[in-house]
């Protein structure tokens, strides 16, 4: 389980306060959406929440783990074993090839088979291929690769979808999906998107840095049920 | 628009090498037209020894610190817009699919001769603020005054021909690297495609062993310039400590300082400009859970090599150039100074220098560990 205690960030010396307050519990293989406009807070509370910046008060608590008390190299060895991540630049390595993308993850976790997930996401024939050759759709399905190749027990993402069309942003969606269904992993995705909420268990809706409202759906939709 | 003066300020290595090469020319170069004056009005033999010498030391210094510095200049000048554009890919490549043409934003990079302008300025003046003391302590016992004069030829030499030259420069390399498809900029490739001779890709080989070649091998240009950064450390440490000899005391002294100065603002300029370009794969790296080391190491690591060839090409170009124009320069003059490699000076350098890039990696490491992975990314 994953729990927010009164997380409060705010930037350029207190002036822009971005998060107030927040807190929340997220479930063991849950699908959590975060829901809110731009500029709500969303990217700053999840990358709070997966140890890639601090708050400047409040805790966050995996288990009984509190990440907000670890020094740096304690948080870099639970992003090691934790989390994966999906953003909506991609950030892949240009340099490298999707192949050696993806290792990026699976080195990490010793994971041999990690080429079963490229075929899985349908890159089988672009193993060779830089990043500046593929397409977005092509990219952004690295990205989810090269995530779970690190096999994470959480994946967070970030408007994973908010670069693409509407059929390779479905299309990405139903590759996520059938990931989580396989391997059971918690999942936590930002998004503007109230459509793309309509997919998840439960939806934190974020307004202006403070919790709008927390809400589950009884039954989650799937990609290609929701409107866009 | 995207280039701003503000750029052109950014370029403070410029400013300081152009400072330099233009402050020790300025006092020296007018002293040698001031004084040259004097020749055949001389019938003392002995004095006419002397005051060969010190026109010929006049001219090494000249040659030695202005043509060295030019030349440093230079390639700063280039790599720095190399960077620019590789950096600014994006926003440019939206300018040219505004219709703007490669010819039009080139243009645009003449700003970069601003820096010049200014450096150049502000070394004139100073040179001129010193030439009394200068003036003083070069004046041969025996021979008459020298009073200062101001050569406005000089003043053309040395700051409106190379501010207008490093202007064309920039726009002219400006040019040829905007001369790519717009696609490929709006993408955001940088170098061009190395399909010959690429590095093999091993279908095996580890992540991080992969990052620390391939790192290596696609980024040439800043392999070049942290070997070049070295080379000049390593030279110009080197050849200003032998000028202490070859030169009077104090003009010696006055270019270790400057030497110091540029061998430091180089390495920094370079060691900068290296993890500036690889801070984001770095972030990347370090938010899927490598750590700091790890992600530092393969990324700048390979560098080492670079920076030790750069050190030992230094080291044989400083004592061929001295040596060449202490026989050139120095051919029809009866008082030649000595001039031999100098062998503990030699390994003093070697062992500042190891520390020194060490510490300035280390310290870069450091401070870009501070900023949280999310920022970094942020920023495009
Ligand atoms: N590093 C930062 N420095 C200053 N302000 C920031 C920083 N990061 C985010 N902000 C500000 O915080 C607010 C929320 O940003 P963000 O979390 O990215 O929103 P969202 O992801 O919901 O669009 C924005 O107003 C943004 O300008
Ligand atoms: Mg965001």
């Amino acid at each position: 389980m994953i729990k927010a205690e009164n997380i409060c960030k705010s930037f350029n010396n207190g002036t822009v306060e971005v998060l107030k307050n927040i807190s929340l519990e997220i479930e063991e293989g849950e699908f959590a959406v975060i829901l809110g406009a731009s500029g709500s807070g969303k990217s700053t509370f999840m990358s709070i929440l997966s140890g890639l910046e601090r708050p400047d008060s409040g805790k966050v608590f995996y288990g009984n783990e509190e990440i907000t008390s670890m020094n740096d190299k304690l948080l870099t060895d639970f992003r090691r074993r934790e989390v994966g991540f999906i953003f909506q630049q991609y950030y892949l390595l240009p340099h490298l090839s999707v192949d050696k993308n993806v290792r990026m993850g699976a080195d990490l976790a010793e994971n041999k088979n990690y080429r079963e997930i490229i075929e899985k996401v349908g890159l089988a024939d672009k193993l060779k291929s830089r990043p500046s050759e593929l397409s977005g759709g092509e990219q952004q399905r690295v990205c989810i690769a090269r995530a779970l190749a690190k096999n994470p027990n959480i994946l967070f993402l970030d408007e994973p979808t908010g670069a693409l069309d509407e059929k390779t942003g479905r299309q990405v969606l139903d590759y996520i999906m059938q990931m989580k269904k396989e391997r059971n992993f918690t999942m936590i995705m930002v998004t503007h998107n109230a459509n793309i909420a309509e997919m998840a268990d439960k939806v934190i809706k974020i307004n202006s840095g403070e919790i709008e409202k927390i809400y589950k759906n009884t039954s989650p939709k799937s990609a290609y049920e929701i409107g866009w | 628009m995207v280039i701003s003066l503000k750029d052109s300020l950014k370029l403070i290595g410029i400013i300081i090498v152009s400072f330099c090469a233009v402050f020790v020319c300025t006092f020296f170069l007018n002293f040698y037209l001031d004084a040259s004056k004097l020749e055949g009005a001389i019938t003392d033999s002995e004095i006419i020894i002397l005051y060969d010498a010190q026109m010929a030391t006049a001219k090494f210094t000249c040659a030695i610190t202005g043509g060295f510095l030019a030349l440093i200049a230079v390639i700063m000048l280039i790599f720095y817009i190399k960077l620019y554009i590789d950096g600014h890919s994006k926003q440019l490549g939206i300018l040219k699919a505004m219709g703007y043409s490669d010819g039009k934003i080139a243009l645009r990079f003449a700003v970069f001769g601003i820096s010049v302008l200014l450096g150049t300025a502000l070394g004139f003046g100073c040179g001129f603020v010193i030439m009394p003391n200068v003036y003083k302590s070069l004046t041969i016992d025996g021979l008459p005054h020298i009073a200062i004069t101001f050569h406005a030829e000089l003043l053309i030499a040395l700051i409106v021909a190379p501010s207008v030259l490093f202007s064309a420069l920039a726009v002219g390399y400006a040019y040829l690297a905007l001369r790519r498809p717009v696609s490929e900029m709006l993408r955001g490739k940088t170098e061009k495609k190395l399909k010959n001779r690429k590095i093999k890709e091993d279908k095996e080989r580890a992540f991080l062993v992969e990052m620390l070649f391939k790192t290596l091998g696609g980024r040439k240009s800043l392999a070049f310039f942290i070997a070049f950064a070295c080379f000049c450390f390593s030279a110009m440490i080197q050849m200003s400590v032998s000028m202490l000899d070859l030169s009077t005391v104090g003009m010696g002294a006055i270019i270790l300082v400057i030497g110091v100065v540029l061998a430091v603002t180089t390495m920094l300029m370079a060691t900068e400009s290296l993890i500036r370009s690889n801070i984001k794969n770095i972030s990347i790296m370090k938010a899927f859970g490598y750590s700091l080391k790890e992600s530092s190491l393969t990324v700048l690591g390979g560098y080492h090599i670079f920076a030790l060839i750069g050190f030992a090409v230094g080291t044989v170009y400083q004592y061929v150039l001295l040596r060449v124009m202490v026989d050139v320069v120095y051919k029809d003059v009866v008082a030649v100074p000595e001039y031999n490699f100098n062998v503990s000076v030699f390994f003093i350098t070697l062992a500042v220098f190891i520390v020194f890039y060490e510490a300035v990696m280390l310290f870069y490491t450091l401070k870009m560990s501070k900023i949280s992975v999310k920022e970094v990314m942020e920023e495009n």
